[in-house]
């Protein structure tokens, strides 16, 4: 409740011009953005440009935001977003101008070279995450990860409860037969 | 059970992967040279949006005024055609009505002309008598003060040819045999 007043007091602040509320949110969110982005697309690594278009599309649309969510909510919604486009965007861009190089974006290099020195079983964890299809992918992430709660993923998904269960649900099913020689 | 080891083995994996890279310190300032640069490009594109507008306002506009211009001279060509074949029409309609009343006053001066001789046919007789009297009147000249026999003989005879039966035709003969007998005489007294 005090986290929310806290945000409404940094909206109102920066609806009426006060542009260091808009640093105290970059201050305070920055770094969860960076690290959601980092798990929802593969754990690249890199991924400022991505929070900056997150916190651009934050700008931009601030004085709009109603306090309904958390603040941290609705970033985490433009995140997802965001993560997604990034995602549709580099998959179309490999797929125009190299097939090839598909295969390879299903792990990024910086992944390929890490895998080396990682143990096997996590690098293995991880291929698994990244290969459930989107829908599965982020509830997983945002529950597992992020550990939100499930009205609030059901929130930022814009899902229902129910919908976020089974998705939970066909996810782990998933992993538990890409990982079945690890979980036992 | 399985639901906790899939969710450490996920953990675990996360944290081995290492997080992100640290983000640079002045991320803010950063967004908001972004969110000034794509405020001006809104607006570039909007004022070229406007002026693209514009440009092809004023060129359907100066196209449909060309285009009713056209239309108008068409118009006003087809007109004018059409006057002048109405003023053709009229003039030629003038023109047989002129011709008409022309003719008709024509008409109206000879009935009217015709109607002050009491008999034509005694004027025409008159007009017979008096060329025939002309003739013979010249002839006379020809004879009896200018000395010019030959010709003189020529009218009587045509006054004979032409009107046999005037009184005129009459005096052409004895005028004739009087010039004959004149002849004889002179021949007879250039033999003696």
């Amino acid at each position: 409740m005090a986290k929310n007043l806290d945000d409404e007091l940094l909206v109102g602040q920066f609806s009426r011009g006060d542009e260091t509320a808009f640093d105290r949110i970059v201050e305070g969110y920055s770094a969860d953005i960076a690290v959601l982005a980092n798990r929802l697309l593969g754990w690249p690594g890199e991924v400022e440009d991505i929070v900056q278009e997150v916190l651009l599309a934050a700008f931009l649309g601030l004085k709009k935001f109603r306090c309904e969510c958390s603040l941290k909510s609705w970033l985490f919604t433009i995140t997802i977003n965001k993560c997604r486009s990034y995602r549709y965007k580099q998959m179309l861009y490999l797929r125009f101008f190299s097939r090839a190089a598909v295969r390879a974006s299903v792990l990024p290099a910086h992944d390929e070279g890490k895998a080396q020195m990682d143990d096997e079983t996590f690098h293995k964890v991880r291929l698994a995450v990244q290969a459930l299809p989107l829908k599965y992918r982020e509830p997983v992430v945002l529950r597992y990860l992020q550990e939100l709660s499930t009205d609030e993923i059901a929130r930022i998904l814009g899902i229902s409860k129910n919908a976020l269960q089974v998705r939970l649900s066909r996810a782990r099913e998933r992993l538990r037969q890409d990982l079945a020689e690890l979980i036992g | 059970m399985t639901e906790d080891k899939i969710k450490n083995l996920i953990q675990k994996a996360d944290r081995t992967a290492g997080g992100p890279v640290p983000i640079s310190a002045n991320l803010a300032a950063a967004v908001r040279r972004r969110a000034n640069r794509r405020n001006i490009a809104n607006l570039v594109v909007r004022v070229a949006a406007a002026a693209v507008v514009l440009f092809a306002l004023g060129l359907w506009n100066y196209t449909a005024k060309k285009t009713r211009d056209q239309q108008k001279l068409v118009a006003l060509e087809i007109q004018i055609k059409q006057l002048q074949i109405q003023t053709d029409a009229t003039l030629n309609f003038i023109r047989e009505v002129l011709d008409e009343e022309r003719r008709q006053r024509r008409l109206n001066e000879l009935q009217t002309q015709l109607a002050s001789y009491s008999d034509p046919l005694e004027e025409i007789q008159k007009q017979v008598d008096k060329t025939a009297f002309i003739l013979v009147y010249q002839a006379n000249r020809m004879y009896r003060e200018l000395d010019q026999k030959d010709s003189a003989i020529q009218a009587y005879n045509r006054v004979i040819e032409l009107f046999p039966q005037s009184r005129w035709a009459e005096e052409a003969r004895q005028t004739l045999s009087e010039i004959k007998n004149n002849q004889h005489n002179n021949s007879k007294g250039d033999l003696i």
